[in-house]
């Protein structure tokens, strides 16, 4: 999106359309950092008239150049946010979702703007952010359990994909197989996760980006959870193992938790709240799907790079974190086969 | 014929200059591109002065894994051999005959490790253990 004055009219007239404005002043639409996969613009607004009368602080989050396959549309996200409204799991609040691609050159949503710091390296290293890490564990812990406990339509939501333990597995694989070169590392840990699949599982709606760098922190406490574009149905605990994985940590590796917390600080929590249990050897088990999962999609990025469909810099890097991650997934299959 | 060490002391030299010269005058976003490039450029370095000894002691270890005689490769035929040697160790692995904790197991277990230490030294070296 280029924010022009041409961009900044046809906003203003979506604006007042949707909200029945008399009139709509833009006063601020400014990139937001992070958003590889969709951009995201702070966008200040005066609006006259209407339900919305007033000064606003919203988003506008609208396609990146760059897809990932794995995610929603933005129409598929705005759905998810309006699913999740009543059950108070910390969301953004979805305001009009627009699909003419006049306005901003592709579909994109406005949704409220919460207060707080995102930035994963911020939230992980500076204790003025985070004084309490236990306190704020505990949120994530309670917020992750009602995330869990939604009891949404899968029929109003049959876009959203079903995945439990063995649907993972095949699903990497069957990336794998896409490519030219074989990944033994990766087969390795996928080995192991067949060999270790849980006989049962329950099936939950899930966030599946639940990690340090998708929720906001404000004055220490849990302002909000971003990013719901990976959202679906599955094991609750493949959040827990995400929320673990050593990729999440920003360099932080004594605090389990994304770098923020120790395991004790939020696994009692989950489970008070969820009355579920997580053992040890589950939450091994999802962090590898963690580790396979980040290593999948590093080699996605990696292919679009390679592919020519986007030459960038920072996509062949991540390419450069397959390693740390088969590294990781050999640590934790050692020796329990 | 390029002269490979000119090679690595080009790069290291140019990006001692991105560094030094050219990161102080920048701002926050394009501080971070530059260290962005600067981390490809020391990737590019350690893989050039790694040179084949990577995919040779893969060739080495598999050779052994699948009972083949050791062999001398290099270039094109060492990295087309090595693909395929790849290839297949996935394909057996994914179908279980390294399951069991016996000697093949281990070896594979053990090739697995080497293999990502050695790209790691290339990759990031500061995670080896």
């Amino acid at each position: 999106m280029i924010p022009d004055d041409a961009t900044r009219d046809g906003l203003a007239q979506f604006i007042r359309a949707a909200s029945g404005a008399s009139a709509v002043r833009i006063t601020r639409l400014a990139r937001m950092s992070g958003g590889a996969v969709q951009q995201n613009w702070a966008l200040d607004v005066d609006v006259s008239g209407g339900a919305f009368d007033g000064t606003h602080a919203w988003v506008l989050r609208t396609d990146a150049p760059a897809r990932v396959a794995e995610s929603l549309t933005r129409a598929n996200e705005f759905r998810v946010l309006q699913a999740v409204q009543p059950a108070s799991v910390m969301a953004p609040r979805p305001l009009w979702l627009c699909e003419d691609p006049s306005i901003a050159g592709s579909s994109f949503f406005l949704m409220t703007r919460l207060a707080g710091v995102a930035t994963g390296h911020k939230v992980a290293r500076d204790p003025a952010l985070v004084p309490d890490r236990r306190h704020l564990a505990r949120e994530l812990a309670a917020n992750l359990a009602r995330i869990h406990g939604m009891q949404l339509s899968r029929r109003d939501l049959s876009f959203l994909t079903k995945r439990l333990a063995r649907e993972n597995i095949e699903h990497y694989r069957g990336y794998l197989d896409s490519l030219e070169e074989g990944y033994p590392a990766l087969e390795w840990g996928l080995r192991w996760c067949e060999r270790n699949a849980p006989a049962r599982e329950e099936t939950t709606f899930i966030h599946r980006d639940y990690r340090t760098g998708n929720y906001l922190v404000d004055n220490g406490t849990l302002a909000g959870v971003l990013d719901w574009e990976f959202a679906g149905f599955g094991n609750p605990l493949e959040d827990v193992g995400w929320l673990f994985a050593k990729c999440w940590r920003f360099g932080q590796h004594e605090y389990p938790v994304g770098g923020v917390a120790y395991a004790e600080d939020f696994l009692p929590e989950y489970e008070l709240r969820s009355r579920r249990t997580v053992s040890p050897a589950q939450l091994r088990y999802w962090q590898v799907i963690a580790h396979v999962r980040w290593a999948v999609i590093a080699l996605q990025q990696r292919e679009r790079h390679r592919s020519g469909a986007e030459s960038s810099l920072e996509l062949a890097l991540t390419g450069h974190l397959l390693s740390d991650l088969e590294l990781e997934i050999l640590a934790l299959t050692a020796d329990h086969a | 014929m390029i002269n490979l060490p000119e090679a690595t002391e080009l790069l290291l030299v140019a990006r001692k200059t991105l560094l030094d010269e050219l990161a102080p005058l920048l701002g926050e976003n394009a501080k971070y591109t530059v260290s962005m490039i600067a981390n490809a450029m020391a990737i590019a370095i350690r893989e050039v002065e790694a040179g084949e000894a990577p995919a040779l002691g893969a060739l080495a270890r598999l050779d052994r894994i699948y009972g083949i005689a050791p062999r001398e490769l290099h270039g094109e035929a060492l990295r087309r051999t090595l693909a395929m040697h790849d290839q297949q160790l996935a394909q057996d692995i994914r179908a279980g005959h390294f399951d069991a904790d016996d000697e093949k197991g281990c070896a594979v277990l053990e090739h697995l490790r080497a293999s990502v230490a050695a790209r790691l030294r290339i990759s990031n070296p500061k995670s080896l253990p």
